[in-house]
């Protein structure tokens, strides 16, 4: 079913299947994600869209299958070294350092990709290159006036905004966003989709989202998740106009 | 960055620490070492609760374990061994570190309740052990020795033994307050703050912890060598649970949310200890008391209400507020005397001193003494007088912290940022 690639996919899942106790939430799911492209992975609710990003980025591992980054295998490690390995996510109930300054919050990744993970001999606020590069991305993602503020009292699309800034400083290649624009008005949806164009520019991008105007606007391909099992992968346009995923969804959101 | 007045307010600490206990006699020196001793306790226990959020029960096990090191070292150089007797806490340094990353690694696989137990339970361990092995802990006694001279320096006064301490306590508090500063004092707050965002930005969050949590028994082991050499003996009962009990207490009323608030807490108790437990056997009482009250009032301790005041004192209407406070503080002290009268008077009363005088009275109610007067039991003023202490003092207190709450709700935003060098973390 599967044709070989001539190009080695970003990311590969295969035949992956998931089972919380006797039920099967994922059931053998195959997706390749190709390198440099911009993905969105849709489905209705309890489809099991973010047991599947739990699955690539770490926090469970899969059942049964075989998740490949970049060709190598990292089904079953944990978290940080999938990172390491140069896969970030972000996730959909904001998940920040509170009571940290926003600045912190993204030298906090920086800081890992430098690779000074417990570093102890030497004052932060001395590393140049690291406080450089954290002002760099604090002004990607549009926060540079509220760097010294605590990010617990940032607004919510200014939460969201630095939680797909620190999903970019640790220089993963492959983004992972968990509904990024989850909960934001028309016009912050809009920045929101600005800001995830120019930042993933040159990386991969899975993303889970439920807004198919986003999705319409900033993706190249649509895998549509129901019941854990992926019943289509194709263009936005080709996907809306699927029958089986009109179905699926009862008309609600492809029809619109 | 350290502001000119925090450096200023630092140094003149400092000078006062330095010039002024030769003048104070024995007992006060012999108190300020342990006020030191418990500060750097404290500060190296507040490491973990502060910084990292993980709560040890078990702290007594690392602090006895630095203790023990220090005196075999010290007998050792009894024997002939030629060591530097002021060096003798890196001999509790290096088994802190041992002990600490070893229970460490197990106590930090686990998170909350957890930890907390886990720690606790190995300094049980410790403490059911240490009775057994005669040859490591000295059985149920414990095990002696001498400070030795070195260098000219005798070490037999108080006094020398105050600065010695003073040494080590200020390069050890000056390490953990350089600590909050480097790469990996940042990711403990952040661990704090977000363990599960820690994992998923490349950190393994257990190799940090282990090594938060060695750093902080391997400094907790350092206060427990400066308490041996102080004292010259140790035994079993300083891995006792009321041992980490006591460094949580004060950690908590001195307030962990700021770097130097275990210091306030730590003083505050062994000055507590030192001038009330003398007078009164309930002091332990009191000291339970106090700790209920501010976690109860005023959660972020001492340090963090000392510190919100400070963030805000520019916003604040300050002469306003001023008699209000007064009016607080003569409450308080209504409300103290209430409770002191008749904690002292229940004492009295259910005493082991007053059952014989009623025996010798043949069951009546003879009055007791207390505070230079005497009292009837039966007698009106008696109880009247701490009730109405205790309702006058509630009374204005209530009034006095209305009246200052609503101050408060007048005030500016406050000018606190998260750059807050001193803050371990956001006190609010």
């Amino acid at each position: 079913m599967t044709a070989t690639p001539t190009t080695q996919p970003a990311l590969r899942l295969a035949a992956i299947t998931m089972s919380f106790g006797p039920i099967e939430v994922i059931k053998g799911v195959n997706l390749d994600i190709r390198a440099g492209e911009r993905h969105a992975v849709i489905g209705p609710n309890g489809a099991g869209k973010s047991t599947l990003f739990n699955l690539i980025s770490g926090l469970f591992a899969p059942t049964s299958g075989e998740i490949f980054l970049n060709g190598n295998s990292i089904a079953g490690l944990s978290p940080h070294l999938i990172n390491r390995a140069g896969l970030a996510r972000s996730f959909q109930i904001t998940n920040i350092f509170h009571r940290m300054s926003v600045f912190e919050n993204l030298r906090i990744g920086v800081l890992a990709r430098h690779g000074v993970r417990y570093g102890l001999f030497r004052p932060v606020a001395r590393m140049r290159q690291v406080n450089e590069e954290t002002a760099e991305v604090l002004a990607r993602v549009g926060l540079e006036s509220r760097g010294h503020d605590l990010a617990g009292d940032l607004t919510y699309s200014e939460q969201r905004a630095l939680e797909i800034g620190m999903t970019l400083t640790t220089g993963a290649e492959v983004i992972l966003l968990d509904e990024p624009t989850a909960g934001m008005s028309r016009e912050e949806t809009e920045k929101a989709i600005d800001l995830i164009r120019t930042v993933t520019e040159g990386k991969t991008l899975l993303m889970v989202e439920h807004d198919m105007g986003v999705v319409f606007s900033l993706c190249d391909r649509v895998s549509v998740l129901v019941y854990g099992d992926i019943i289509a992968t194709d263009t936005p346009e080709r996907i809306s106009a699927n029958r089986a995923v009109q179905e699926a969804y009862l008309g609600e959101e492809a029809a619109s | 960055m350290m502001t000119m007045r925090n450096l200023l307010l630092l140094a003149i600490a400092l000078a006062l620490l330095v010039v002024v206990p030769p003048f104070l006699g024995l007992g006060w020196q012999n108190m300020l070492v342990n006020v030191l001793i418990a500060s750097l306790f404290a500060l190296a226990f507040n490491l973990l609760i502060g910084q990292a959020g993980l709560l040890s029960f078990g702290h007594a096990a690392y602090f006895g374990v630095g203790a023990f090191a220090a005196l075999h070292l010290m007998r050792a150089i009894e024997g002939g061994l030629p060591f530097p007797t002021p060096l003798v806490p890196l001999a509790g340094a290096a088994a802190g570190l041992l002990i600490g990353l070893i229970a460490g690694y197990f106590a930090t696989m686990r998170s909350g309740v957890y930890f907390a137990l886990v720690t606790l339970a190995i300094a049980e361990l410790f403490h059911s052990l240490a009775p057994q092995l005669e040859g490591v802990f000295g059985g149920e006694s414990g095990i002696s020795s001498m400070r030795m001279p070195w260098n000219g320096i005798v070490f037999g006064s108080m006094i020398e033994v105050y600065y010695l301490t003073l040494a080590w306590v200020l390069v050890c508090g000056l390490a953990l307050w350089a600590y909050t500063r480097t790469p990996f004092g940042r990711l403990t707050l952040a661990l704090r703050d977000n363990e599960q965002r820690v994992r998923f930005l490349g950190y393994s969050a257990h190799t940090a912890k282990v090594i938060i949590f060695t750093v902080s028994a391997m400094l907790t082991a350092v206060a427990g060598s400066l308490q041996a050499i102080s004292i010259e003996t140790a035994n079993y009962s300083l891995f006792a649970s009321n041992v980490s009990a006591q460094v949580v207490l004060q950690t908590f009323v001195g307030g962990s949310t700021v770097f130097f608030g275990p210091v306030i807490g730590a003083t505050a108790f062994t000055l507590f200890s030192f001038l009330v437990s003398d007078l009164t056997r309930s002091w332990v009482f009191y000291q339970g008391l106090i700790f209920v009250l501010v976690m109860l009032y005023v959660p972020t301790g001492i340090g963090g209400v000392i510190q919100h005041h400070i963030h805000n004192r520019r916003q604040l209407d300050w002469r306003n507020m001023a008699g209000h406070y007064v009016l607080a503080f003569v409450g308080g002290l209504l409300l103290t005397a209430g409770v002191v009268f008749l904690t002292e008077t229940v004492a009295v009363l259910f005493g082991e001193e007053y059952a014989r005088a009623r025996h010798s009275a043949e069951g009546g109610l003879p009055p007791f003494d207390l505070f230079g007067a005497s009292w009837a039991p039966s007698g009106l003023l008696t109880w009247l007088l701490p009730i109405v202490l205790l309702i006058g003092g509630g009374a204005l207190l209530i009034r006095a912290r209305r009246r200052i709450s609503t101050i408060w709700d007048r005030k500016g935003p406050s000018s606190a940022t998260a750059a807050e060098p001193l803050l371990a973390g956001g006190a609010k």
